[in-house]
């Protein structure tokens, strides 16, 4: 019988090699990649968890345990939850950069860097996960900087934080283990908590910590950011409410659901006035995702029944929106040659299904009607408006932020071109750019097509496991 | 006698010398931008390091410490090697050595102020199951790690600046948590950490290949000094090949 977790990394290993091997033929590599990323999505989608299954003639166990020593990799109902949609994310993303040319090695490393997701979300003891994290941040690095020499910032920053941070976590580790030896000193739990909030405060990178989301959005190719993005942090969070659940002591050491909002918060404002004042395409993206971001926490801050299921909605949403910009921001970048606001003009005239994409994607993530973004947004704004009507306000002034930024980008796009002629958006680029219009449009005037796949997620992450 | 025995009561034996020569190996790191020097202080560091952690797991485990902090300095060796020092600079011999440049002295200033603070804080500290030693020594090497961090932005002297950090931490962690499993998984996790910045330091040192003669150089208080970029890997150092200019790309 083979163990879910083993044959996932396997397959993964395997097709990573395979797409390395072909990474010369782009279109192939990106097909693979992406095929293989979409069937185990489905795979784990529907596989049945708790009895063994046939795959390919052999018999698998998905829910089964992979042990080794301490560490053991389980696949879960919420863990199924949370890979279902990262490789969900991955098939499109992996599509996405071929057309919009984000460097051959994204292909490879990026189902490598899926894999180490992977250990993260289903890894256990808990306070060992950080580790797959840090090894994440490595492989990242080479996603970010793609062979290009010169500004070295962003990947540097992608790394530096989440390896601060593993020290924190293996001490706390050891603090939890002695606090039963001597049950009625609550000291190791105090510190214990103390040393899981630093290391969370590192890992998450809310602001002020957020620097490498601005520096990765101006270095690393657009989509590979988002990708990186929507991924990681999906990653981290699920990772804090793993940590909450299984350590509840940790959640009465700090009010973490008022530190989550006020941090949520305070990332959602810096974030949307900055990306107000971006001159690049990327690092507006990257403020746009750093404002999108701190909406997310605030949802996950929020908690009780309703709170959970935003986040998840919004997760999927600010997904569908982060690629669609991303898409639209690479393909702009890479014909114009430059992302700055004061070299893309004429833009709109030669690829105005990639400028389409840009803007409609900023809109989403700022949260506008008609985009996919809004429904899950009204329904936090109205949660956060019960807490504190202030909060709600002030998340309203970084949404605005965020489309001033994006209306700024979408202007500098018109008028004559201002430099040599520009090759037009060739139509396969232009039909995924509508495609993913299209799918934002649709999420939003139906926003119920959501409704199915959040309550399939909702249901196991309420009992989430350690 | 074994070699490990012989190994532990050489540790127990030197180690305050060891915790002061792994004090001194920081120094080299964070305050000198010769390149040579910086991977000497890593080196130095590691060597330390390993007979300081021979007090507190098994010799063979610690010795692995020694063991990827040569891999990991043989590797930033060979990326800023690749990128060529003063002589690929074209500076003449009485230019290369002794040099001290401006920021030189403010990272010397800095380094002072960590001792400042590292004298008037390390009787307040208490880690468990620590000795007042080991204690002095994890102090130390966060605080100049930390510092190391905050004062450099090219890879290598911030790669490093990490490593000691995480030196310092490894040195709490093993006495705390003994267990094979975890040293194997954060000393790769070391190597793997010094691929990615040998990586980086050769993506850095690759940028910016024009230079302007030394004699015109305005100091860059944003960066070194052009005297100080011929000495460090970076974008003031000409590269002797670009043939690695695509990276694992």
């Amino acid at each position: 019988m083979i163990s879910g977790p083993l044959l996932l990394l396997i397959l993964l290993f395997a097709v990573a090699v395979a797409v390395y091997l072909l990474r010369r033929l782009e279109p192939l590599a990106a097909l693979i990649a992406s095929i293989a990323s979409a069937l185990i999505a489905v795979g784990l989608w529907r596989l049945p968890l708790d009895a063994p299954a046939r795959v390919a003639g052999r018999p698998v166990n998905l829910g089964m345990p992979l042990t080794w020593e301490d560490i053991t990799l389980r696949i879960t109902p919420s863990s199924r939850a949370l890979l279902v949609f990262l490789f969900a994310m991955a098939a499109v993303a992996f599509i996405l950069a071929w057309r919009t040319y984000q460097g051959r090695s994204f292909y490879p490393f990026g189902l490598l860097l899926l894999a180490l997701w992977s250990m993260v979300v289903l890894l256990q003891p808990l306070t060992l996960t950080p580790l797959a994290v840090v090894l994440a941040a490595v492989l990242s690095v080479f996603l970010i900087q793609a062979g290009r020499p010169g500004d070295t910032q962003g990947a540097w920053r992608q790394l530096l934080f989440p390896a601060l941070a593993v020290p924190f976590f293996l001490l706390a580790a050891w603090y939890i283990e002695q606090a039963p030896l001597n049950p009625d000193d609550t000291s190791p739990y105090q510190v214990a908590g103390w040393l899981l909030i630093i290391g969370f405060a590192l890992l998450l990178q809310p602001a002020p910590l957020h620097v490498a989301v601005p520096a990765v959005a101006g270095q690393a190719p657009p989509v590979v950011a988002a990708f990186l993005w929507a991924g990681g942090q999906a990653v981290t969070l699920f990772l804090l409410q793993r940590f909450l659940v299984t350590y509840p002591w940790l959640s009465d050491a700090l009010d973490s659901a008022q530190w989550l909002l006020w941090l949520g918060i305070f990332t959602a404002i810096l974030g949307g006035v900055m990306a107000g004042a971006q001159q690049r395409l990327g690092r507006l993206l990257g403020y746009a995702a750093l404002f999108d971001y701190g909406v997310l926490i605030v949802a996950l801050g929020l908690r009780g029944t309703a709170g959970l299921p935003t986040a998840i909605w919004l997760l999927v949403t600010r997904t569908v929106a982060l690629l669609t910009m991303a898409a639209g921001a690479a393909a702009i970048r890479h014909y114009m040659t430059s992302d700055a606001f004061d070299r893309i003009r004429g833009a709109s005239s030669r690829m105005p299904w990639a400028v389409a994409a840009m803007i409609a994607g900023g809109f989403g993530l700022a949260g506008l009607p008609l985009t996919a973004q809004f429904a899950s947004r009204w329904a936090l704004l109205q949660l956060v408006a019960e807490v504190d009507p202030r909060w709600a306000l002030l998340l309203l002034a970084g949404a605005l932020g965020v489309t001033v930024g994006v209306a700024r980008a979408g202007q500098a796009t018109f008028g004559e071109l201002s430099h040599s002629p520009v090759e037009r958006e060739p139509a396969v680029t232009a039909v995924i750019a509508g495609l993913l219009v299209l799918l934002g449009v649709c999420l939003a005037i139906f926003p119920q097509m959501l409704t199915g796949p959040v309550a399939a997620v909702i249901l196991p992450l309420s009992v989430l496991e350690p | 006698m074994s070699l490990s025995d012989f190994f532990r009561q050489l540790s127990l034996l030197i180690g305050t010398p060891a915790v002061v020569l792994a004090a001194a190996a920081t120094i080299l790191i964070v305050v000198p931008r010769d390149w040579r020097v910086v991977l000497f202080g890593y080196a130095l560091l590691t060597v330390m390091l390993s007979l300081l952690l021979s007090q507190v797991i098994p010799t063979e485990w610690a010795l692995q410490q020694a063991v990827v902090g040569g891999l990991v300095a043989v590797m930033l060796y060979l990326s800023a090697r690749q990128l060529g020092g003063p002589a690929a600079a074209g500076l003449s011999p009485s230019a290369r050595w002794p040099r001290v440049a401006s920021l030189t002295s403010f990272r010397a200033l800095a380094v002072g102020l960590v001792v400042v603070a590292f004298l008037a804080v390390r009787e307040t500290v208490e880690i468990p199951l620590l000795t007042p030693l080991f204690r002095d020594a994890v102090l130390w090497l966060v605080l100049i790690g930390l510092v190391g961090l905050a004062l450099h932005a090219e890879p290598l002297h911030a790669g490093l600046s990490l490593l000691t950090f995480l030196g310092g931490a490894q040195l709490v962690i093993f006495t705390l948590i003994q267990r094979q499993m975890l040293v194997g998984i954060l000393q790769g996790g070391q190597v793997l950490l010094g691929l990615a910045i040998a990586y980086l330091v050769v993506a850095h040192g690759l940028a910016a290949p024009s230079r302007a003669p030394v004699s015109e150089a305005l100091p860059d208080f944003d960066g070194p000094t052009a005297e100080e970029g011929a000495l460090m890997p970076g974008p003031g150092a000409a590269p002797e090949s670009s043939a690695a200019a695509g990276g694992s790309a």
